[in-house]
């Protein structure tokens, strides 16, 4: 099967790779790049883990094709940090424990990082709507959501 | 503090070695035989450690469990993690300070008032010698120390600390980051990603694969596993092996040796060959007559009977299950999730029939999970295709459906409760039979037949049969026994065989049905006789904490005013009777489309001494939460063909926008054993949302999950 080449742009970094046309982002994101804190979950955009920011929107990048996102500014949690520092989502996730295995945090970072880069103050129902479509299994979902509240009351 | 008793890891492992490592200096290294499946585990222990030991929490690391190195302290299952790594950690602990202690006055011959401790340190005020726990462990003293089975009080007294520590949890900086490593993102030198092509079901046995797709694999340089009717496809190239797995469905074909089933469920539990025993007071289940089910003429006397039914409910991590296996020197290193290390160890060894020592099982983290779910299988799958390929790392990963599709399920099960209430509220008569498949077929040495793939491997189809376990509180049985003080029971264990679908190991065993049966029937009965559900609770106990942690959660609830046309309800357990003791209350709405709404959750719990309170809370919040998904929302579907519930969309979970304001209480009992708390929450749970549902509808609801449907079902009963 033939490859074709393909330059991404990952968290600043700009790179070609040669790949298959038909290739998910998120296979990109890990093999080609190496980022594996995008987790895989489910590739049937049902449970959030893929979570990613392009062009500043949330997208879920295991059905998203790698080739339609050259051009595009692409991150991924391990982007988020600036200058080594956590971001606010990111603080206020490490301050409250917010997760238990972990695995669906980064998407939910991602959404609700996604959601306060264009919107500081919120409603519930926005980020209702941010958090629609991301799965937990381990129940950390109570304390996701009080660290979501001290984003806003901060 | 009175007593403290060391459980039962130290009878095996009762050298401070053995779970002290003080190499490194200004570190202490930790060994524990469980793993961090997310329940906070590793940051719980190290904060033992550190109260006791008074050595920085930062400074403390756990190891994570490898079967080389690490004391074999069973599965991480049942809520012992804390209770026996825990107390075995802090008995540990306090071995080590005490002899410490005394090691530093004898060598530097300073008295008790002259000695500064700090972080690990001894000082003598005067002198300002040092000796360090470091120093002490090179010693021979240090190494002759035997962990006791058990501390006095004079003993105890020496330990100081306090439970109220808020702590960094070791995991969550890597997480928040994406640098926490899963088995899934493992990657070395010419690895292959490995995915298992497989039938519609479990009972096929391969019968022809494709000569031309076998062309395409070779072209596209990937590689066919085939041994008996299981098939793999194997390539450098991850998203390649995901590509031709789909082409590999259309190309390989099976013969189905047997269907799995269109008859109800719950009539097959009923009607199917079954194995009963009598369950007696304490929870043991016996090989004995089963008494006649009483009646009752007396007037004064009311009783009732009720039918609880549960669906079958699957694990379903968020990542599906995956291993990392390479055979290389005649020897196997096997990385995995499994939360039964040893028992794999010993499996995959018997199965290939060589030496244990040959077969290294090394943790690391895989995605969420109480109980039994695919990471056995997949680390024993991974373990069959390394053989055939030394030298290199295999990397088997489960797809979504695999996970929902091949995992064993927890049981679908019956509950036929019958009982009776006289003139003064007192429940005089409790018949509790309890039907369903087995919830105990983690592999082992003896049973590698519980491996999925194994009856593919063998190409024996033969189906098994399980065999009812009989220990206290074990698997069907599980808080069957009520807590409270009726004066006369009648407790049955049904082992069902020939049920369709593949079952084991699911948080709670069968806990969740049969609380949520019982304390949705003890309400029933109250109600009969108008006696508040507290009431009919605490008059029926004698256990002090039992009716404080009752006590507790109605203050707390009463605190909260009711949302309009908002409704309650409340559950009570002790886990396996002999565990954490758990109340639960929930508030809720139940729209008019049949939807139900959790407004608020209270939860008391007493889970012994606290060994770090906010891991409790999260182990509990997110205990509810999951019963909450099971009693709303779960059950597997599937037809004779194969398994329905592939997805998140044919199988729905609990969602962000059904998540309850939580009010949630931990009493501490310092001093007392610690008693575990990832299970204790569920079936009070499951009995809470019933019967607020129930005074919400103004009758009771039966069947799990409360969908729409199931409701609506009822309803027109």
């Amino acid at each position: 099967m033939s490859k074709v080449e393909c330059q991404l742009k990952i968290n600043g970094l700009s790179k070609k790779i040669n790949i298959h046309k038909d290739k998910p982002l998120i296979y990109a994101i890990r093999d080609d790049f190496g980022l594996t804190g995008t987790k895989l979950g489910c590739g049937l955009e049902q449970c959030g883990s893929c979570a990613v920011i392009i062009d500043r929107e949330k997208k879920l990048s295991c059905n998203l094709l790698a080739i339609e996102c050259e051009k595009k500014e692409i991150i991924t949690i391990e982007g988020l940090q600036i200058d080594n520092e956590l971001n606010n989502v990111q603080e206020a996730f490490r301050e409250f424990n917010a997760a238990q295995c972990g695995y669906c945090t980064s998407g939910i970072i991602i959404s609700i990082t996604a959601l306060f880069d264009k919107n500081k103050k919120p409603s519930s129902q926005e980020i209702q709507n941010a958090l629609n479509g991301h799965l937990c299994r381990c129940g950390s979902h109570s304390v996701v959501l009080k660290a979501i509240d001290s984003l806003i009351e901060n | 503090m009175n007593q403290f008793n060391s459980g039962p890891s130290i009878n095996t492992y009762n050298k401070l070695s053995h779970w002290f490592d003080f190499s490194n200096p200004g570190i202490l290294k930790v060994y524990s035989g469980k793993i961090d499946i997310g329940q906070h585990i590793s940051s719980t222990l190290a904060l033992i450690a550190s109260k006791i030991t008074e050595i920085k929490y930062d400074q403390i690391e756990i190891i994570k469990l490898s079967t080389d190195i690490s004391p074999n302290e069973g599965i991480t299952a049942s809520s012992l993690s804390v209770a026996n790594s825990g107390s075995a950690i802090k008995a540990a602990s306090i071995t080590l300070k005490i002899n410490f202690i005394n090691y530093a006055l004898e060598n530097l011959e300073i008295k008790n008032e002259d000695v500064l401790f700090e972080n690990g340190v001894i000082k003598d005020k005067n002198s300002n010698k040092t000796i360090s726990y470091w120093d002490f462990a090179k010693t021979d003293d240090f190494r002759k120390i035997i962990i006791p089975e058990n501390f006095d009080e004079n003993s105890l007294k020496k330990i100081n600390y306090e439970n109220n520590q808020k702590i960094e949890l070791k995991t969550i900086n890597d997480i928040v980051t994406g640098k926490y490593k899963y088995v899934h993102d493992i990657n070395f030198p010419k690895m292959l990603h490995a995915r298992i092509v497989r039938p519609t079901s479990y009972h096929c046995k391969l019968i022809k694969i494709n000569e031309d797709f076998k062309k395409r694999l070779v072209e596209n340089d990937i590689t066919l596993f085939v041994k008996g009717s299981f098939v793999a496809i194997l390539s450098q190239d991850e998203f390649l092996v995901t590509k031709f797995l789909e082409i590999a469905k259309k190309n390989i074909f099976w013969e189905e040796k047997q269907q799995l089933s269109n008859e109800n469920v719950f009539n097959s539990l009923e009607k199917h060959e079954k194995e009963s025993l009598l369950v007696k007071s304490g929870g043991e289940a016996f090989y004995e007559e089963i008494p006649e089910k009483k009646s009752f003429d007396d007037p004064k006397i009311k009783s009732l009977s009720t039918i609880f039914k549960k669906s079958y409910l699957m694990h379903g991590p968020i990542g599906p299950s995956a291993s990392c296996a390479i055979y290389k020197d005649n020897k196997f290193t096997i990385f995995s999730h499994s939360q039964s290390i040893f028992a794999l160890k010993y499996s995959i060894s018997k199965y290939f029939d060589i030496d244990p020592n040959l077969v290294s099982l090394k943790f690391i983290p895989g995605s969420g999970c109480y109980g039994h779910n695919g990471a056995d299988d997949v680390a024993f799958e991974a373990s069959v295709i390394a053989k055939e390929y030394p030298d290199r790392h295999i990397l088997l990963k489960w797809t979504r459906e695999d996970e929902h599709s091949w995992e064993p399920y927890g049981s679908a099960s019956l509950n036929k409760v019958f009982g009776a209430i006289n003139d003064y509220g007192e429940v005089i008569y409790w018949s509790n039979e309890a039907y369903s498949d087995t919830y105990l077929s983690r592999p082992s040495d003896l049973e590698l037949t519980n491996f999925t793939s194994y009856k593919f491997l063998t190409n024996n189809f033969a189906k098994t049969k399980s065999t009812p376990k009989t220990s206290a509180h074990m698997g069907i049985h599980r808080n069957l026994d009520p807590i409270y003080n009726f004066k006369e029971t009648r407790l049955v264990k049904n082992l069902v065989h020939d049920l369709p679908l593949r079952t084991s190991a699911l948080r709670t065993l069968g806990a969740f049905a049969n609380v949520t049966a019982s304390e949705s029937f003890l309400n029933d009965l109250a109600s009969i006789k108008n006696i508040d559900p507290f009431d009919i609770r605490i008059n029926h106990l004698d256990d002090e904490r039992a009716i404080d942690v009752l006590n507790n959660l109605k203050e707390k609830m009463e605190i909260f005013k009711p949302k309009d046309d908002s409704f309650r309800g409340i559950a009570f357990s002790r886990y396996k009777n002999s565990a954490a003791y758990c109340a639960v209350g929930v508030e809720l709405n139940v729209t008019d489309d049949l939807e139900i709404k959790l407004n608020h959750a209270w939860i008391t719990v007493d889970a012994g001494e606290i060994a770090y309170e906010d891991g409790i809370k999260a182990q509990v919040e997110g205990g509810f939460i999951q019963a909450a998904s099971w009693a709303l929302y779960e059950e597997v579907i599937f037809d004779s063909k194969e398994i329905i519930s592939k997805d998140w969309d044919s199988y729905k979970i609990i969602g962000f926008d059904n998540i309850p304001v939580f009010t949630t209480s931990v009493i501490d009992q310092k001093g007392s054993h610690y008693l575990g708390v990832g299970e204790v929450v569920a079936g009070p749970t499951g009995a809470a949302i019933s019967n607020a549902l129930c005074n919400a509808l103004g009758q009771r609801i039966k069947i799990l999950p409360f969908t729409k449907d199931n409701i609506t079902k009822e309803l027109l009963n």
